[in-house]
């Protein structure tokens, strides 16, 4: 039996509504099994993702004016479904100790609506969809961030990103008028069919563009949109600040590959984005040298990342980002992971993890890894993701990027390190163990195997993107 | 005559102004009215481009943006229900609606 790519979101959507319906007539359930639940049936669906209808003739009528099922969306179809697995493991962790607050099953049912979101954003190639994709993603988000109603730094961080992503949204709805003012279009294909046209008004669409891209730019937390960032991800709950720096900045990338298509051929688009990429770079690893509070060395952690990732978007080099983005997934949702349980236990600021490796060994050792690996050292996924981007970097000439690249990543191993170093060389006065569940051990095991897996044999990730040839594709349209 | 000019025009203060009113007002009511304000702007500029990109063929309007301003209309909705659920529990929380008072995390 072979299924039909939509069917997959309408799945994930109607597991969500089933589970809030769940939630709300059986009273006396225990709302953990909720999440159980969620985490067996986002698995099998999946699963689904390998046993899809082959590739449809290329048509542009009714739903696939809107909607794509090329290789890229159904591999971020994948990404999104494993990261929302991965982040209803760290909410068991977190609800552990459950305040009141979070002994209610919405907690477990948005993130399934969030990632119905973020899988329908990977595969819009239409404004409409793009827009409407994105704001169940952000909606599903404000609830999120928002949530633990008795913690007034969860509501001021939820207030924070209400405004600021409704100001993102504004931009993008607005700038996607004007782009449909010029060509009277909203598919992506079509546009760019039109841009390559003479007649067309070059000024009002770039002005048109450019609120599109700054509107992107706040999702990946770019500079000079990054200012929400670190406040929302240290007063989020830490599973939902997981979901948005890897959910969110990953979809975020997949909507810049599709527009990058019709945008490039806009005048200073190029020079933009280098801009952006170099101020993204330098503020991200500065900002996050000083930072004593692991929540927040995180978020700027995130805005660097977004530095290397844009330099993979300004190189056209869709593979690299793509691996990237995958070894992102990995090291971000391992280190919050084990933050979640640390936490608990003490507190989110670095001192707080002082002689971890004698308190419990095995968290330690999953820490390191995912430090090392966001630092990058070799033998880690994140190694080899930072390689590629910069191989492609210098393969375009683009030194000056490689060159702030491979300086900011000398930062980063003196912020990424001071952690390892509070793990295994400053000793500590509390002695008590640390407990964690099985499902969480098994799962931080994994993420393990994969971030070394990776970091030693790549191939996998580009042979499943092997027939998009996305990055030939843009390409051709840019040397042209 | 009323042209697309005009329209643009009107489209493009309504946007400014609630620009503004996010930037500049304290009040995080009045920041979301203004940020609606910026969708409407959206909104109108695009129902005055469908009037205008007239099909040449059928002479009837770009329907295209019509069904988006719909669209817009929706999740601006959604969007305010959420915002004033989480503006009643901040103000719940810290009686204040103001941006200053929001000061629990360091900036």
């Amino acid at each position: 039996m072979s299924i039909w790519p939509p069917q997959l979101e309408i799945a994930v959507l109607v597991l969500g509504a089933v589970l809030l319906l769940i939630e709300m007539f059986f009273v006396s359930l225990d709302k953990r099994a909720i999440a159980y639940a969620a985490i067996a049936s986002l698995a099998t669906i999946l699963v689904a993702t390998w046993y899809l209808a082959p590739a449809l003739p290329a048509q542009a009528t009714g739903l696939w004016s809107f909607y794509t099922a090329d290789p890229l969306a159904i591999f971020f179809k994948r990404f999104a479904l494993v990261t929302t697995i991965i982040v209803l493991v760290m909410m068991l962790d977190y609800t552990r100790r459950s305040t009141s607050s979070f002994a209610l099953g919405e907690f477990f049912a948005l993130p399934i609506f969030t990632c119905a979101g973020l899988m329908y954003m990977a595969s819009a190639i239409d404004f409409v969809s793009i827009f409407v994709s994105l704001e169940l993603v952000t909606i599903s988000f404000y609830v999120l961030v928002g949530f633990d109603r008795k913690d007034p730094a969860s509501l001021e961080a939820g207030v924070k990103y209400l405004v600021l992503s409704a100001l993102s949204t504004g931009f993008l709805v607005y700038g996607i008028t004007w782009i449909f003012g010029v060509t009277g279009l909203t598919n992506l294909n079509q546009i760019t069919a039109a841009f390559e046209k003479i007649d067309i008004d070059k000024n009002a669409a770039t002005f048109g563009a450019l609120l599109v891209l700054v509107a992107l730019g706040f999702k990946i937390a770019a500079v000079p949109f990054q200012i929400w960032v670190p406040d929302v991800y240290q007063g989020a709950p830490t599973p939902v600040t997981a979901l948005l720096s890897v959910g969110s900045k990953a979809a975020g990338f997949v909507v810049l590959i599709r527009v990058l298509r019709p945008f490039l051929m806009l005048p200073h688009m190029d020079r933009l984005l280098l801009i952006i990429t170099i101020l993204t770079l330098l503020y991200g690893n500065l900002a996050a040298l000083p930072e004593g509070n692991l929540k927040r060395l995180l978020a700027y952690s995130s805005i660097a990342h977004a530095g290397y990732l844009l330099i993979g978007i300004v190189c056209l080099d869709g593979a690299a980002i793509t691996f990237y983005l995958v070894a992102y997934l990995l090291m971000t949702l391992l280190s919050f992971a084990v933050l979640i349980i640390v936490a608990q236990q003490t507190g989110e600021s670095i001192s707080d993890f002082d002689g971890l490796a004698t308190r419990s060994p095995f968290l330690a050792f999953a820490m390191l890894m995912a430090m090392i690996s966001l630092a990058g050292v070799p033998f880690t996924a994140g190694f080899f993701g930072k390689f590629f981007i910069f191989a492609s970097a210098i393969a375009q000439h683009q030194f000056a990027l490689a060159f702030i690249g491979v300086v900011t990543v000398g930062c980063g191993f003196y912020y990424y390190l001071k952690v390892v170093r509070a793990m295994y060389w400053n000793s500590s006065d509390k002695i008590d163990n640390i407990h964690v569940s099985m499902l969480s051990r098994v799962t931080m095991t994994a993420l393990i195997i994969a971030i070394v897996w990776l970091g030693i044999y790549p191939q996998p990730i580009f042979r499943a993107l092997e027939p998009t040839r996305i990055s030939v594709a843009l390409r051709s349209t840019t040397t042209r | 005559m009323i042209t697309l000019g005009n329209y643009l025009t009107v489209s493009a203060m309504l946007f400014t102004i609630g620009f503004a009113g996010v930037m500049l007002r304290r009040n995080i009511v009045i920041i979301l009215m203004s940020l609606e304000l910026m969708l409407n702007a959206a909104n109108l500029s695009l129902v005055a481009f469908s009037r205008f990109h007239v099909d040449l063929r059928t002479s009837l309007p770009n329907y295209n943006a019509q069904v988006f301003v719909f669209f817009i209309i929706t999740v601006a909705a959604a969007e305010v229900a959420v915002g004033l659920a989480l503006i009643v529990a901040l103000y719940r929380a810290r009686r204040t609606t103001h941006v200053e008072d929001l000061t629990t995390l360091k900036f």
